[in-house]
């Protein structure tokens, strides 16, 4: 029974998505034949790293993206000698968005001893804030709420400090606002008057994180906001919300939502007429959703150069994906990338913890802080100076703005600004 | 009050309105010929599009011999899940029949989300990127050929229910099983014809919602949708299915203007239908043009 | 059900009819329920936590699983909403801890006592509907609930969820599996006895009345609107304290866990456990949440053999459960334990099972 286990608990990476629960069938089996034992130790010299996916379910559309970024760069990792010398063991498991199943995995892998993670959506990562916290286990999301960057909860709006949590890049409200800027320049520039500006998405934490903070932002810039409009996170027919939007008068309609809700939107507020541009979400936009919804002049933000740009770390980006599973034919979005640099802090986070004391989460922690405008070896041009401070998790001010059209079926995508945001006080934490 | 946009949402309800009534319809159909509830007519419409998707994509067809294909093949499909699922469940109780479908459901959404991705995927274009504008709001051609085609599909229904022998049969059958077979009517392919039927209408709702919104495993939503129209319009009504289908299509929109203009709620168009459900079965349970269940002991 | 053999043992004549209506039909099924309920209670000292949070969940879904067998296997009525009665408990829990602080342990059943009262005013329709009239009435419920979730702010803590507190037994904190699995077994032999009794009250007999023949249930006098709308109250009370033991379990609740794939799951397994048995939902229970893990083992084992299994293991779980459910309904219509009865009567009356 032994034996069966390691070969379930592969000490080294790659651990499969099915792999982890086969183990504990093993377990459930094992005490049906009255052979109670605990499970095995992790293998010698490995650490074990939760990682949340979603292949499956309604994220699916990027989730396809981050979550082999992350899984092939561990991979590339433990091939080169993982975290000097200590191997790391990635349970990737496919989670499709549900925020109890994700708690429950949370609570196995912390029995099995799990260092960190890296969560996924909005929901889950919100919901396990204060487990993480308790449990001080550092988590890297996906999810860019800006609830997730107040360590201390010393700001008034704060409801859960989130001590434990980072991510790569810029928070949603970050991006929105550096988002809401542009669109102020660019009305001024077209010498429109007063913008309108409309947040549209679905009432799920993930598209509702930046709805009030990047409102107000807009607001204070002198854009006029209208109400929000409701959309839902599953594709379909949204031309009834794309009249209310038409309605509302919108010139910037900033999209909460991804994948084929986006694609959904686009397509229906095109036939509608909506004559607006239209700003995605970190998530929203990329060559493949411009490209299936024959879109154009759609504004997205992004962290990372697209794959293939000309970057000193691009290089390792592509061998990354050569000696990895990548996604298939397909060239790897910028969320791939996004999926790399968060699995590169994790790493050189990791490094510093067993340089000083061993890899337990709240060393990971002191590591994150242990540089400034920081760029992991070997990805510079890629991952983009970040900092992280025991007071503040904002890694990024910074935004980059482009703008992709969809023309003779190829997808044309330039960078249009780069914005770097004050880090105001106020704004922590929302 | 902004009346342009209530009118436009009006006339969008309408048209949408009609998809909802050819699937309520074909729920209709297998009620009142089985006595079987459909909880897997939103994977019958999905099917319709992934197959028709997947002939124009892999195979290769163009588009006519595609949706050809893909009619046929719905056709059989009906036909065969009736054979496999609903033929053993015969003389079961109500909540076998239900949870047989609901578990049908499930299987096929699965089996369909692994064999053909959980993205939503697009048809190259048939009708050209055009759309049409009626009283101001703009439409996608496809749902105008779309509303020609149920039209047609609603004149063929009618023609064969009142008409042809095998739509009499079905009449003989809905009415009283027994005394149907007496008359030496099959009731086992009655009740084969009626899923291909179903099956197949479905199938055309499927390819063309697919058209306009890109195929995904979302489009199920509309066998929940049926719920409501088929309850406003009455179980055992043809033309309530229709009927209903309409009303629960201008009542969405008529929600999302109640919401968008005043409330601000969000997500009323999305709820509001169930709203409507419950009230009518309350006061009029048989709904507008169903027949009034009297039982007699 | 009722033509099956129940070969009692020798000497074990019922001369009463209050000896023939015992909670335990032999003395060998009492034992053998004290025997399981011994066992039980040192389970915790032999295994380890994954083994013991899949028994926390299989008790806390056969709890709230049993509810609806009341409902559907005893009453004969049909409930679609299961889930959002199950989501209501745990939101109720968790948001009478944040305004009381009452310990948790009170929160519980006063949260099985709020979704009993929800519970029968979604259940008024039922007074007048029945089969499949009732079974969309109670759909529409399940979607208007999961709306009021997602809307409901200052009692949901609106698309975010709310935090559930850990429960603690006089100054013991039930934060570790083992010491929790004791608190869901606590809840799961007081339901499994109060419904086990509430069968051979007046009530219960009430219930089956309705449900075998309601008018000749409401021509000898049982007022069916009143049983109709108790029983969802009933239902509703074991699918409350059900969801409060999840919500509490898992130390967050949030609303789209309870969608109708969830009410979906519940009505699978009392189908596949068996309507209108006590022990069925458990086995329905223990066969519906192993399921999936066992697919799961099984497309391991295929993907080595075939690799692209590999990646359509999720579909396979879910796959599993739409098969599970038809086939049980075409080749087992009465659930596992008709077929658990059967093998019992055959090995009782062997060799002479005919």
């Amino acid at each position: 029974m032994q034996s069966l286990n390691q070969a379930g608990h592969k000490p080294t990476s790659g651990a499969n998505h099915w792999e982890e629960p086969m183990s504990k069938l093993h377990r459930f089996l094992c005490a049906g034949a009255a052979c109670l034992m605990a499970a095995p130790a992790i293998a010698e010299d490995s650490i074990l790293v939760g990682h949340l996916v979603d292949y499956t379910g309604p994220t699916s559309f990027v989730g396809k993206q981050y979550g082999p970024g992350v899984s092939d760069t561990i991979k590339y990792i433990n091939a080169n000698g993982g975290i000097d010398g200590t191997m790391i063991e990635l349970e990737t498991v496919d989670y499709a968005y549900k925020v109890p199943e994700a708690i429950r995995l949370y609570k196995g892998w912390k029995s099995d001893g799990m260092v960190m993670m890296h969560g996924w959506g909005t929901a889950d990562t919100e919901a396990l804030i204060s487990f993480v916290a308790k449990d001080e286990i550092p988590v890297f999301s996906a999810s860019y709420s800006a609830h997730l960057t107040d360590p201390t909860g010393k700001a008034p709006t704060t409801q859960k400090p989130a001590p434990y949590n980072y991510f790569y890049g810029p928070s949603y409200s970050d991006a929105c606002r550096a988002l809401v800027q542009w669109a102020a320049e660019d009305a001024k520039a077209k010498g429109n008057e007063e913008p309108v500006f409309v947040h549209t998405g679905d009432n799920h934490p993930y598209p509702n994180a930046p709805k009030e903070a990047c409102a107000e932002y807009a607001a204070e810039i002198g854009l006029k906001v209208a109400h929000p409009v409701v959309v839902p996170l599953a594709p379909g027919d949204f031309k009834a919300q794309c009249l209310t939007i038409k309605e509302t008068g919108a010139d910037y309609v900033y999209m909460g939502n991804l994948g084929g809700s986006v694609v959904s939107l686009l397509k229906s507020c095109a036939t509608v007429g909506v004559e607006a541009i239209y700003m995605g979400n970190p998530w929203a936009g990329d060559y493949l959703a411009i490209e299936a919804a024959e879109a154009e002049g759609v504004v997205f933000p992004s962290s990372t150069p697209f794959y293939g740009q000309e970057v000193p770390g691009m290089a390792l980006v592509q061998e990354i994906v050569a000696q990895g599973e990548g996604i298939g034919e397909d060239k790897p979005t910028h969320h791939y990338i996004r999926g790399i640099c968060a699995a590169y802090y994790m790493k050189e986070a990791m490094e510093w913890a067993k340089a000083n004391g061993g890899i337990t989460g709240e060393n990971i922690k002191q590591g994150m802080y242990a540089k400034q405008d920081w760029v992991p070896e070997g990805m510079e041009g890629v991952c983009l100076p970040s900092t992280w401070t025991a007071e503040d998790h904002r890694g990024q001010m910074t935004v980059a703005i482009n703008q992709g059209s969809f023309a003779d079926g190829d997808v044309v995508i330039e960078r249009i600004a780069e914005t770097t945001l004050p880090r105001r006080d106020d704004w922590l934490g929302r | 009050m902004n009346f342009e946009l209530l009118f436009q949402l009006l006339i969008n309800g309408l048209i949408v309105g009609m998809l909802y009534g050819v699937v309520a319809m074909c729920f209709v159909l297998i009620y009142k010929s089985t006595q079987v509830v459909n909880f897997a007519q939103g994977e019958f419409v999905v099917l319709g599009a992934w197959v028709c998707w997947a002939s124009v994509m892999y195979m290769g067809l163009p588009f006519i011999p595609a949706f050809l294909f893909s009619l046929a093949f719905m056709t059989l499909f009906g036909i065969l899940v009736q054979v496999v699922v609903l033929r053993p469940l015969i003389g079961e109780p109500v909540i076998s029949v239900i949870m047989a479908t609901i578990g049908l459901s499930i299987f096929m959404q699965a089996l369909m989300n692994w064999v053909f991705g959980n993205n939503a995927e697009r048809f190259p274009n048939v009708f050209g990127e055009g759309t049409v504008s009626i009283a101001g709001l703009n439409v996608e051609t496809a749902y105008l050929v779309s509303l020609v085609l149920s039209v047609i599909v609603m004149a063929v229904f009618f023609w064969f229910f009142k008409k042809s022998r095998w739509g009499l049969a079905m009449r003989a059958t809905a009415f009283n099983q027994q005394i149907a077979q007496s008359l030496g009517i099959s009731v086992r392919q009655v009740f084969a014809l009626a899923w291909a039927i179903s099956a197949l209408v479905s199938g055309i709702a499927g390819i063309v919602l697919g058209l306009v919104n890109a195929v995904s495993n979302s489009l199920a939503f509309i066998g929940i949708k049926v719920f409501p129209a088929v309850i406003v319009g009455g179980l055992d009504s043809i033309v309530g299915g229709v009927v209903g289908g309409i009303i629960i299509g201008v009542l969405e929109n008529l929600a999302e203007f109640v919401d968008g203009q005043y409330l601000q709620v969000g997500n009323l168009f999305k709820v509001a239908p169930f709203y409507v459900l419950i009230v009518i079965l309350m006061i009029r349970p048989y709904g507008l043009f169903g027949t009034k269940d009297i039982e007699r002991v | 059900m009722a033509h099956l053999p129940y070969p009692r043992p020798a000497g074990d004549f019922r001369v009463t009819y209050e000896s023939d209506m015992t909670v335990f039909k032999t003395v060998a099924a009492h034992r053998w329920a004290i025997a399981l309920a011994v066992i039980a209670l040192a389970l915790p000292q032999f295994a380890d936590d994954a083994i013991l949070s899949q028994m926390i969940m299989i008790g806390i879904f056969s709890i709230a699983a049993l509810g609806l067998n009341v409902l559907v296997g005893y009453t004969g009525q049909i409930s679609l909403g299961h889930a959002a009665f199950f989501g209501f408990g745990a939101f109720a829990s968790a948001w009478l801890f944040s305004v009381t602080a009452l310990p948790v342990l009170i929160t519980i059943p006063l949260a099985g006592v709020m979704t009993t009262a929800v519970g029968m005013i979604f259940g008024i329709p039922a007074a007048r509907l029945k089969g499949l009239y009732l079974a969309i009435a109670t759909l529409a419920s399940q979607f208007i609930l999961e709306d009021f979730f997602a809307r409901a702010d200052w009692f949901t803590g609106g698309p975010y969820g709310a935090l559930a507190e850990t429960p603690s037994f006089f100054g013991i904190l039930l934060d570790t599996d083992s010491t929790y699995f004791y608190l869901v077994l606590f809840w799961l032999v007081v339901s499994y006895l109060a419904v086990a009794n509430l069968v051979r009250t007046r009530d219960g007999r009430a219930f089956i009345a309705v449900r075998d023949h309601y008018l000749s249930a409401e021509i000898m006098g049982i007022n069916l609107t009143r049983y109709r709308v108790l029983s969802f109250g009933i239902s509703s009370f074991f699918a409350g304290i059900g969801g409060a033991l999840y919500g509490h379990y898992l130390g967050f609740v949030t609303g789209e866990a309870f969608n109708i794939l969830l009410s979906i799951q519940f009505l699978a397994i009392i189908i596949i456990g068996g309507l209108g048995s006590i022990t069925g939902p458990i086995l329905g229970t223990v066969f519906i949440l192993l399921l999936p893990q066992a697919m799961e083992f099984l497309a391991g084992g295929l993907a080595q053999v075939f690799p692209g299994i590999g990646h359509g293991v999720a579909y396979i779980k879910e796959m599993s459960i739409g098969a599970a459910i038809m086939l049980f309904l075409i080749f087992e219509p009465d659930g596992l334990i008709h077929r658990w009865r059967l093998m019992r009567a055959s090995w009782k009356l062997f060799p002479f099972s005919h």
